[in-house]
């Protein structure tokens, strides 16, 4: 297609960007507008935010929370909500300083509230001293305390749901990660509800947008900043599924699309596996847990 | 026609025209991965560039 053809299907501007189901082709300010279409219409179709909400959006200041941010700090208001950021700083070094200064520089700017919390805070170090001698784990140890680091972000300023910035790609690499493992009960796992007095429903306003599309959005509206990649980033099996997905979503676009329906599929189709275990409070730290020691603990090596 | 690719570093390549789609997959590149911008605006992958014309591949870091 020459540069001549490539126009809006909207408006006679050059196309910026492609998309399928429906094939169009969008200019800027089109393809700005359908982005964020999409996403209020997915936050209101799934009920995301009730009037009265206050909304914490967990921002590490990356290109997805950054475009989270920007969203709702525009869409709440209409929806009668409020919006608050938590960052969570975990201590990793050449990495984590720049994003820290990214989302103060973007809730400054917003005239957003924004609470750091930090893992040596919490835990009483960094996740680079943390994962000592064991930094393979780097990813599945950083997801264990982000959420608990979140969850003490989110009580600390008072928000009844956190919003977090995961796109498209990330859940369809979730849900692609679940059936790799053989994980029935986490694919089905639906955390949009919270659990009443102990967890905070959480949303994915963004699970809409792909991360092409999203670093899109940020490049048109001059928010994208290239920001280094997490050291931890790549020694997880999510980089082997993204590279396997990011391929077939080449040869096969909607590929992703696909898996989201899926998933939407299962959660309908199949009753709980087996029923909610209770929770208890852990012995060592008194957060709640399933067994007699959390998760939490039982990483930090806290059994003795 | 001039490429300059996601580490900044530029590579000159003579072709009468070809689509996008098809120069990044030569250079291993996968189109799904990559913003590309053509003359300074983003385009579709499916555009063609011709002799001229610079092109640049940004490459997004993941997470975040």
């Amino acid at each position: 297609m020459t540069s001549a053809e490539n126009r809006c299907s909207l408006c006679s501007e050059p196309a910026v960007v492609r998309l399928v189901e429906p094939e169009r082709r969008l200019c800027a300010a089109h393809f700005i507008e359908d982005a964020e279409t999409r996403v209020l219409a997915a936050m209101k179709r799934e009920r995301m935010v009730s009037p009265g909400d206050r909304i914490a959006v967990g921002l590490s200041g990356g290109k997805d929370s950054t475009a989270l941010l920007l969203l709702l700090h525009r869409f709440l208001p209409t929806l009668g909500a409020d919006l608050v950021a938590v960052t969570v700083d975990e201590g990793i070094a050449g990495y984590r300083e720049e994003t820290i200064r990214a989302a103060g520089d973007q809730t400054e700017e917003l005239g957003v509230e924004h609470a750091i919390v930090s893992f040596v805070d919490l835990f009483g170090d960094d996740l680079d001293g943390l994962l000592a001698g064991r930094e393979a784990q780097g990813c599945t140890v950083c997801g264990v305390l982000r959420r608990r680091a979140l969850a003490e972000g989110v009580k600390r300023v008072g928000a009844t749901k956190l919003a977090t910035g995961h796109n498209l790609d990330d859940e369809a690499q979730s849900i692609l990660m679940n059936v790799l493992r053989g994980d029935l009960p986490r694919l089905l796992q639906d955390t949009s509800t919270g659990q009443p007095g102990h967890f905070v429903p959480r949303i994915k306003p963004l699970a809409v947008l792909s991360e092409k599309e999203i670093v899109t959005y940020l490049l048109l509206r001059a928010y994208y900043r290239d920001l280094p990649e997490c050291p931890y980033a790549g020694t997880a099996l999510r980089s082997e599924v993204r590279t396997m997905l990011s391929g077939l979503e080449h040869r096969h676009p909607g590929t992703m699309v696909r898996l989201m329906r899926f998933r939407e599929g299962a959660r309908g189709s199949f009753s709980s596996p087996e029923p909610a275990k209770a929770l208890s409070t852990c012995r060592i730290c008194g957060e709640l847990t399933s067994g007699k020691v959390c998760q939490i603990c039982r990483l930090l090596g806290r059994e003795g | 026609m001039q490429i300059i690719l996601p580490d900044r570093s530029v590579r000159t390549v003579s072709c009468t025209s070809a689509p996008i789609e098809e120069i990044l997959l030569e250079l291993g590149i996968n189109p799904t991965t990559v913003i590309v911008v053509k003359n300074g605006r983003i385009v579709p992958e499916d555009v063609t560039v011709t002799e001229g014309d610079e092109i640049r591949i940004v490459r997004f870091s993941h997470g975040g």
